[in-house]
């Protein structure tokens, strides 16, 4: 499925109204992907809890397709909710490189969009943006779940912007993860 | 039994331990005067019912934290103001006593007579080690781990003593109050 | 429950090649209740050693406490267990009332210990959830929110946070429950009643959770008392020490309540004390509801920038994972000297070492789930 996807931009160059067939198929690639996003269970901290909340009962999150999977190699988008220690760091990027693409992050409270409370601590990373690639940052200590279903809709308006034409990343993506065995 | 009933009973079996001169607000605390006592009143204690270590730890006493051991950055919030958000700079208080001393504290407590025993101890920074209270309680195991980890107190006859808490690149114990933080591949 | 292979039948059986397996359970597993990491070595499904590794959440908090103002390091209080957040603020607020010399008010006393033991009800459903989903019933889980989300609503209309409350301040309180919060709290209580009785026909007396969980890890009073447990783990040993009755704080002594002890120290008596702990919790609400003192909710001894005299204080109170208490030595500056954390998950998480040796790595979530660890107090 990927090598169709991958020629298709080719073959459909030189057929007479190439063009809208890739953009109708876009439209329905990107509708399976985005209603259908498949977190996985990453939480670290008190994040967690609000993000098991967000699974919860009162919030359902299932409404939205978004059913958690707790290996990375069966899921889409990866939520860190919670504090990442230099210690975990590297555990981080090992399960986002077992995650298949096209894969997303979504980077859930403020120690995981700055460092949080812990700014000035010695064995915390400031962000986890400094590990792996981010779409959605999510503000809060500990945010609501409502927020995290937020950032999750925000994701799939992002979802429903990616092309076939431009590759099959998003633009975040072609930043790659930053190697930190550099 | 109250504290006073106890510290007679103790001091019959230690004559030259003493009470603390600061003691811990309201708990009964003795002060050990060398390294060779913590063994047998650890096991006085246990003997008279105070079965469980509660708590195991050590301030360091050089002097006010030193703040290379923090990861602070210039206004680090690009949307306010220079200043805007004041941090704290560690600073010495006039008239206390700075010494270069790590203070030990051992905490017990006897679930039948309602009490706790506090048990203090001064030694040297560098080079030291106490005995470890392993083989008389479990729970000293991953405490003085904790406490070498983060403090370098070493502990004599315990099973394992590795790091317990901290990542393996850092260099060095991070309670200290002289720790400097050695940049490492997750600090820009 | 012995139809296992063991080494010993291997050695019966020369020709069948056995070898003993290194699998790490986490640091990332949907049942760890956090980042923890052990080690298992397992021979055929027995496990053979087991080295638990944590540090994975280490923020070092101990640290920046001493450069944080005492207002501040309430803030930093509230992350250790972040599932209930009220003992935290309040053990550190005695510990540092106790160094300042400071008395708070009977309102604010009352007012604590109904946060508290909201807290406690809040905490012990989500263990009674997570501790379905761990041993595979997914279903009280959900049960289990339903009745936390009334309770972080609660919290919410009091002091506007759900998770990480900051509410309980150097002093006394941050602002006063109204009536109106207060009949919805009484109004909370008894509908929540019967819930518990709703929770014992789902989980309690399931022939298959009871098979998963009577005679696994059982600890015995000796061993507990060895390891230093506390909370529910040593009390479902036999050990009946509970903080609010050894050494009572903000006016326990006031209020009429059982402290439940298990019998036999396995994961079902453990499991047993949380969740008849609601029900006296329930009972302590009641009480405190009813005979709320009126006055301030706030004592005035605490300067905006406080600085103890120097000295040093221990203060320890019953938090829902066990005996949560505080060592703080101050040296007169403005931040304190010297912050320990005697964290009840960091200490109850011990004996896994020496308890997983001999079990089946199915026991091993359950033990796990029935210590009921949080890992922000474990790597503080």
């Amino acid at each position: 499925m990927a090598m169709i996807l991958e020629k298709l931009p080719g073959l459909t160059k030189g057929l007479p109204g190439g063009e809208l067939l890739l953009t109708t198929s876009d439209y329905f690639i990107d509708l399976g992907r985005r209603q259908s996003m498949w977190p996985m269970t990453f939480g670290l901290a008190c994040c967690a809890i609000e993000m098991m909340a967000s699974y919860a009962s009162r919030l359902d999150f299932d409404r939205m397709g978004v059913i958690p999977r707790a290996s990375p190699r069966q899921a889409d988008v990866m939520i860190v909710a919670g504090t990442v220690c230099k210690k975990m760091a590297e555990p981080i990027l090992e399960i986002y490189h077992q995650m298949p693409e096209p894969r997303f992050v979504i980077s859930m409270g403020s120690c995981a969009n700055c460092g949080g409370p812990y700014y000035d601590s010695y064995s915390v990373v400031k962000g986890v943006d400094r590990i792996v690639p981010v779409d959605v940052y999510i503000a809060g200590c500990p945010p609501r779940p409502e927020a995290l279903q937020y950032a999750v809709v925000k994701l799939q308006e992002k979802i429903a912007k990616m092309s076939l034409k431009k590759g099959l990343a998003t633009s975040q993506q072609e930043k790659g993860s930053r190697d930190i065995n550099a | 039994m109250t504290q006073d009933e106890f510290f007679a009973k103790l001091q019959a079996k230690f004559p030259k331990l003493e009470k603390a001169a600061a003691p811990v607000k309201d708990y009964l605390t003795v002060r050990l005067s060398s390294k060779d006592q913590i063994e047998p009143v650890a096991q006085f204690l246990k003997d008279s019912g105070f079965d469980i270590l509660d708590m195991l730890t050590a301030t360091d006493l050089l002097g006010p934290v030193d703040m290379k051991g923090f990861i602070r950055q210039q206004n680090f919030n690009p949307f306010l103001p220079d200043g805007a958000t004041p941090e704290i700079e560690s600073a010495a208080t006039a008239g206390y006593p700075y010494r270069p001393a790590m203070d030990l504290l051992w905490s017990f407590i006897s679930v039948e007579n309602k009490l706790r025993v506090i048990v203090r101890l001064e030694q040297p920074r560098e080079g030291t080690s106490v005995p470890s209270l392993v083989p008389m309680f479990k729970s000293a195991d991953w405490q003085e781990r904790e406490t070498f980890d983060l403090l370098g107190i070493k502990f004599e006859g315990h099973p394992n003593l590795t790091k317990i808490l901290t990542p393996d690149f850092t260099v060095g114990h991070p309670l200290r109050k002289d720790y400097v933080h050695v940049k490492d591949r997750f600090d820009e | 429950m012995s139809n296992m292979m063991t080494a010993a039948d291997a050695s019966t059986m020369p020709e069948l090649k056995t070898d003993q397996l290194f699998i790490n359970l986490g640091p990332q597993h949907p049942s760890t209740h956090g980042v923890l990491r052990i080690g298992l070595t397992i021979e055929g499904e027995v496990i053979v050693k087991a080295v638990p590794d944590i540090g994975y959440l280490h923020r070092g908090t101990e640290k920046l406490a001493e450069v944080r103002n005492y207002h501040h390091c309430v803030v930093l209080t509230d992350r250790w267990d972040y599932v209930s957040a009220m003992p935290n603020n309040l053990v550190f607020c005695l510990a540092a009332e106790k160094l300042a010399g400071v008395k708070t008010t009977p309102r604010a006393d009352a007012l604590r210990v109904i946060m508290c033991e909201m807290n406690r009800i809040a905490s012990h459903l989500l263990f009674f959830g997570t501790y379905g989903i761990d041993l595979g019933a997914y279903t009280p889980f959900l049960y289990a929110f339903r009745e936390r989300e009334m309770v972080l609503d609660l919290f919410e209309m009091l002091c506007g946070a759900r998770l990480t409350y900051n509410y309980i301040r150097l002093g006394g309180v941050m602002v006063d429950a109204s009536p109106e919060w207060l009949k919805r709290t009484g109004e909370f209580i008894e509908y929540f009643k019967p819930r518990l009785d709703e929770y014992d026909t789902l989980l309690t007396y399931n022939p298959i959770f009871m098979a998963r969980t009577k005679g696994v890890g059982i600890v015995t009073a000796e061993e507990a008392k060895s390891w230093a447990l506390s909370g529910p783990n040593l009390r479902g040993s036999g050990v009946n020490y509970d903080v609010r009755k050894f050494a009572p704080y903000s006016g326990y002594e006031n209020y009429d309540f059982d402290v439940p002890v298990g019998t036999d120290g396995s994961c079902w008596d453990r499991y047993f004390c949380r969740v008849s702990e609601m029900r006296q919790s329930v009972r302590i609400i009641e009480q405190a509801i009813a005979k709320l003192p009126a006055g301030p909710f706030m004592a005035s001894g605490f300067a905006k920038v406080p600085k103890p005299v120097p000295g040093e204080a221990y203060a320890h109170v019953e938090a829902s994972r066990g005996d949560l208490g505080i060592y703080l030595a101050s040296d007169g500056g403005i931040s304190p000297f010297r912050m320990h954390v005697h964290a009840p998950s960091f200490i109850n998480l011990a004996m896994l070492q020496e308890k997983l040796v001999g079990m089946k790595v199915s026991d091993v979530i359950a033990l796990l789930g029935s210590i009921d660890i949080v890992l922000g107090e474990v790597d503080r």
